[in-house]
């Protein structure tokens, strides 16, 4: 008797570290991850290609500017003519938001829960593109193992949504790179879906100032069958930034 | 036994043609009498098995809901224009009768949202959200701080606000919003301009803010629809024909009182109106130029001119009798069997080519009248009845395809052809008789020597001989020809576009793209029915939130459920009680000038950031009617309707606020009534709908509502997303139906249904010739070449660029019965003839083959000058088969042959050396 229940310990024990291991390695992996998205400061120009109501294609290219890991984000369109000029600011991670119309050299602030809605035609929404850490703080993570991409290795994680945050995902699906933890593909999962309603493929990644940059992802509307792409056409990191420039007067400026 | 029949037959028509032509005009008279009453239906739905759950859906839709089959009337031109003529035509359309037996066409004519039932429920018909963040438009009646509460009210639900303008019906939602502003700005502008006041145009903006433009209008004003409801469904097609008839009719002749604008029909009925009318029209032109073709042909080849006219005349009898057959069995035509008497000319023809062409030949070695009628019963009589009797079965097996439309098509068909090979005995040799009867009279007469023809072809007897002799190569270079169009046979596609198979230019079909373009709405909606209100406003809810689904159509437009209308009570009387406590001004503040000025600043600044987030949110609709307000920032010049305003207020304060003083004294009173009236709390009970909403959504009994689908996207141009549609709807409903998804599924069911017609079909022919030839090796040689022949058809069209459709997937069959005669008559020939005489074989039946090849050609071929492209791709595929046939017969089956005479030849010498 005392020899099985030793034995149980022993199991029990092994599957409890066992388990504590995979956890640490989860965290660990996503805060690698996290740690290569948002970069203490970056600028680039981007162009993003939208579809629009009438099924047309859309070309806009902007300026963007991170501070703080991402958790304060400037974007500036810069083409065509009519967009050019009008800026988002997202500050907290994208749950602060506010608009710069030129036209009316007005700044107007979004509600709440803006975060959670396409930004501007496109398939991303504000919290994909201004979320900074979410990833950390938004959702614990757990490896599931390893799965290749292409012929790239990389790690499975699954990251879901603590309760209390304000994240519109209920669960992300990440693959990310073993060799440089770049993620290469992600699946999101909304409230009641069970599928993934959004997927977005990260390519082209180059290594940059020493850090692995996608030049280009794509995000599928999963649902809606349409698709966001989004091409990187330079990008600086450790830029000094301002403070000010993440300000209602640096929106307008 | 049926050489003896032949003979005694042959000799019948020879003693008493007299007899045989009394009973074919007595039997074409009768038949002629049934075939009147034959009808064309032209619904892809009535292809489909009765017995599937789609068509099941679909014809009880159409059945019990006379709105989901309605007529449209689109009218173009300038808004006030096409108003005036909805309101002209509208009357005329409803008292529409039928001729025929007096009674009412027309149940109803929609062309106008209803505006009573809104005015009276208006906030309640509104969403919570929306009231909630726009109720403050209601709140005061007079100019000045009306003009606050619409600002305030746009700044709550748009501005800053990408999610607001997301989605169709949000993005609808605005532009009707952005309209009633539009329209409003406008009358102020005539308020302070030298036209003077109009109470109507006031009125009108107060309702255009409040209540939306009643008019079924598109986005950009300039297209009307009226939805003509008729008191009859798709299913009745005599009354289909009159009532598309009886409106346009009225249309055309209310048109020229407003010659400036142009109107057409379009929708399900109109279509199928159309399509009848023009497919009639077009079998019927392109069946005279088949006809003539082929007298010419026969004349050229056969060098007479009297024959090919009795093969002619044969055939019509033979066409007369075949549609008095199928009017007694089937009833009537469907799409694929409206063709029968295109297809009848290609197949029938054959029957007399044959006959005429071997009478001919013993006519021309001195033959007797008798004996040569004797020779061609006996040398061709065997042959066509063989080959008539094999395509027969061949059409026949279609019965057991779970499609109507192929099962139809293979009864039909069948029946058709025994109905000429029938006459090719009963009439046709009878004529023969008198004809040359006619001939030897003149000779007696004239004393002229009735010159023998030879009509057989020599060099085509000679190429054959040859090709039989060198029969490695022609055996080698055969295989590697089916080796090159097999491999392009394996890459052919399936064309799912349904629009491919709509006739190019009518005006039914270019109005669908209308209405597509300027409403943003394909007409290729998907419907789903539901067994009560509370069902379908789930099912809407559902299927609102997937990616393909534009809108939504169902009673619970006009039918919230009870918690929504609880939530919105409760927020209209807050908005009530303010509307009441408002007093009218009759007079404007002094100082209301300049607040008025400040606050239309303010609504242009709202009104071009919304057109700039519109912009960037890629919704264009929302974009565009921003533009026709605040104009382009790309564009300089543009009007600017608030902008101007506010310039002409500038230029002259007074005027502008004696202006609007009397404006607000007709807009005031107006616009507090309105919105009173639509301040109902009164829950909106089922009973409360007005007649008009449960015609459009529910059926007689009111037991079945209708939800009908809108995709976002054509279905058409890309298949990937039409399967995602159809699987959205599987989501809601397993029984969704529409034009959609009854045509893939009649891809998917004629597509298996065509796949085991030829399987069947060229099993049922082996065994049939297996019967005829008493040897299984003669039966599978006579088959080689058809089925050579098919790879070769598939190989070309995939080489000329083409795909096989839902219509020409039935060229595969009747390639098969066409093509198996070919084979079939060689080896008749052949065997009558012995060994070593291939040359003589294609001299003779290789002439009637070439012929008959050449007829069915021309015939089908004459569905290419067809407007309807389903007819086009048969005639086009059946052109190629029936040519690829011919010439596997010719260059696959003389090398086979050449190859058995010589294995034979050494299998007799071994035998003769043993």
């Amino acid at each position: 008797m005392k020899r099985i229940l030793a034995n149980a310990l022993f199991f029990w024990l092994v599957l409890v570290i066992s388990q504590n291991a995979e956890a640490q390695t989860g965290n660990e992996i996503i805060k690698k991850v996290n740690d290569l998205m948002n970069q203490e400061s970056l600028f680039s120009k981007s162009k993003m290609l939208i579809q629009t109501s009438s099924g047309q294609v859309r070309k806009f290219e902007y300026d963007s500017w991170g501070r703080d890991h991402n958790e304060k984000t400037l974007i500036r369109y810069t083409s065509p003519r009519r967009a050019k000029g009008q800026a988002i600011l997202m500050r907290n991670n994208a749950d602060d938001i506010w608009m710069f119309f030129p036209r009316t050299n007005r700044v107007r602030k979004m509600a709440t829960h803006a975060k959670r809605q396409k930004m501007e035609g496109s398939d991303f929404s504000y919290e994909d593109m201004g979320s900074g850490d979410s990833f950390i703080v938004d959702f614990r993570t757990t490896l599931l193992g390893t799965e290749n991409v292409g012929d790239e290795s990389c790690y499975k994680l699954e990251l879901k949504r603590k309760s209390g945050s304000s994240s519109a995902y209920r669960k992300i699906l990440i693959w990310s790179s073993k060799r440089d933890f770049h993620p290469l593909k992600m699946e999101y999962f909304e409230n009641e879906e069970t599928h993934p309603t959004k997927l977005l493929t990260l390519s082209e990644i180059k290594i940059i100032q020493g850090v692995p940059t996608a030049k280009k992802m794509v995000m599928q509307d999963l649902l809606d069958g349409t698709q966001t792409e989004l091409l990187l056409q330079e990008i600086k990191y450790g830029v000094r930034l301002e403070e000010k420039m993440f300000t209602e007067r640096g929106l307008r400026q | 036994m049926r050489e003896k029949l032949l003979r005694d037959f042959a000799k019948l028509h020879a003693a008493k043609p007299l007899l045989m032509l009394g009973l074919t005009l007595l039997l074409t008279v009768l038949l002629g009498y049934f075939s009147a009453d034959l009808r064309t239906t032209m619904r892809w739905a009535d292809l489909l098995p009765e017995d599937d759950p789609r068509t099941i859906e679909y014809n009880e839709i159409v059945n019990e809901f006379t709105a989901a089959s309605s007529i449209a009337v689109v009218v173009q031109g300038e808004e006030h224009r096409i108003k005036a003529f909805a309101e002209f035509l509208a009357p005329k359309l409803r008292v529409l009768t039928d001729p025929t037996d007096g009674k009412s066409l027309v149940k109803r004519v929609d062309y106008k949202q209803e505006v009573d039932f809104i005015r009276n429920h208006g906030m309640m018909l509104l969403k919570t959200k929306y009231l909630k963040n726009t109720q403050d438009i209601f709140k005061d009646p007079n100019l000045r701080p009306f003009l606050t509460n619409l600002n305030n009210s746009l700044e709550k639900e748009y501005v800053g606000k990408s999610e607001s303008i997301s989605g169709r019906e949000k993005e609808d939602r605005a532009v009707d919003f952005l309209d009633g502003v539009e329209f409003f700005v406008a009358s102020l502008q005539k308020a302070i301009s030298y036209e003077g006041i109009e109470k109507n145009n006031i009125e009108h903006a107060v309702e255009r803010i409040l209540l939306g433009d009643p008019y079924f209008m598109s986005y950009d004003k300039n297209v009307l629809i009226l939805n003509v409801i008729p008191t009859f469904t798709a299913v009745d097609m005599k009354k289909v024909m009159v009532g598309v008839s009886a409106v346009q009719t009225t249309l055309d002749k209310a048109i020229m009182d407003y010659p400036d604008i142009e109107a057409g029909l379009t929708g399900m009925l109109p279509l199928v109106h159309d399509e009848v009318v023009y497919s009639e029209q077009s079998l019927g032109y392109t069946s005279v130029i088949a006809l003539i073709g082929i007298f010419f042909l026969l004349a050229i080849t056969l060098r007479m001119w009297s024959a090919p006219g009795l093969a002619i005349l044969n055939l019509l009898v033979g066409i007369i009798w075949a549609m008095g057959a199928t009017a007694i069995v089937v009833g009537e035509l469907n799409i694929f069997t409206s063709m029968m008497a295109v297809i009848l000319l290609g197949l029938g023809i054959d029957f007399s080519i044959h006959l005429i062409s071997t009478f001919s030949e013993f006519r021309s070695l001195r033959y007797s009248i008798e004996n040569a009628m004797v020779e061609a019963f006996l040398k061709s009589g065997k042959g066509i009845l063989t080959g008539g009797l094999t395509t027969f079965a061949a059409f026949f097996t279609l019965v057991i395809s779970s499609s109507r439309g192929m099962k139809e098509m293979g009864i039909v068909t069948a029946l058709g052809l025994l109905m000429i090979l029938l006459t090719t005995f009963i009439f046709l040799p009878s004529l023969l008789v008198f004809r040359e009867r006619r001939m030897e009279r003149s000779f007696l007469k004239k004393k002229k020597p009735v010159k023998p023809k030879d009509v057989s072809f020599k060099s085509l007897g000679m190429l054959s001989g040859f090709l039989g002799r060198k029969y490695g190569f022609t055996i080698m270079a055969s295989i590697a020809a089916t080796l090159i169009f097999g491999f392009y046979a394996n890459k052919i596609t399936f064309d799912q576009n349904y629009m491919n198979m709509q006739p190019k230019g009518l005006t039914s079909v270019v109005l669908q793209d209308t209405v597509l373009e300027r409403f943003d709405l394909s007409m290729d909606y998907a419907l789903i029915l539901a067994d009560s209100p509370d069902e379908a406003r789930e099912m809407a809810k559902k299927i609102k939130k997937r990616g393909t689904v534009a809108i939504t159509e169902d009673i619970s437009l006009y039918f919230p459920d009870h918690e929504a209308q609880v939530a919105r009570a409760e927020i209209i009387q807050g908005v009530k009680a303010r509307i009441e406590e408002s007093k009218v001004n009759a007079q404007l503040a002094n100082h209301a000038i300049d607040d008025i000025v400040q606050e239309l600043n303010r609504l242009e600044m709202n009104i071009m950031e919304m057109q700039d987030l519109a912009y960037l949110g890629g919704q264009d609709k929302v974009d565009r009617k921003c533009t026709e307000i605040v104009g382009s920032p790309n564009q300089e010049g543009q009007p600017r309707i608030i902008f101007d305003l506010v310039q002409k207020i500038m230029q002259n304060p007074e005027l502008a606020h004696a202006g609007f003083e009397s404006y607000q004294r007709w807009f005031a009173p107006h616009f507090k009534t309105t919105a009173l009236q639509m301040a109902s709390v009164s829950p909106i009970e089922l009973k409360d709908l007005p007649e008009s909403v449960f015609d459009r959504y529910a059926n007689e009994t009111r037991d079945k509502f209708l939800l009908t689908v809108f995709p976002n996207n054509s279905v058409w141009e890309d298949l990937d997303y039409l399967d995602r549609f159809t699987n959205d709807l599987q989501t809601v409903s397993n029984q969704a139906t529409g034009m959609p998804i009854v045509f893939i599924a009649l891809i998917e069911v004629v597509g298996k249904d065509g796949r085991n017609a030829v399987i069947l079909t060229l099993i049922v022919v082996f065994l049939l010739l297996w019967f005829d030839f008493r040897n299984p090796t003669y039966a599978l040689i006579a088959m080689i070449p058809l089925t050579v022949g098919i790879f070769w058809m598939v190989g070309l069209m995939t080489l000329f660029g083409m795909q096989l459709t839902v219509i020409n997937v039935m060229g595969l069959p009747m390639v098969i019965g066409i093509g198996i005669d070919y084979g079939v008559h060689v080896l008749h020939r052949w065997q009558t003839e012995g060994m070593g005489k291939i040359n003589v074989v294609y001299a003779g039946t290789g002439k009637a083959i070439f012929l008959t090849s050449l007829t069915t050609m021309l015939a089908f071929g004459s569905l290419m000058f067809s407007v309807w492209p389903g007819f086009a791709s048969l005639g086009s595929a059946m052109f190629i088969g029936v040519g690829a046939c011919f010439l596997t017969t010719v260059l696959v089956l003389t090398g086979i042959l050449g190859w058995y005479e010589r294995y034979s030849y050494r299998q007799e010498v071994k035998d003769v050396k043993v």
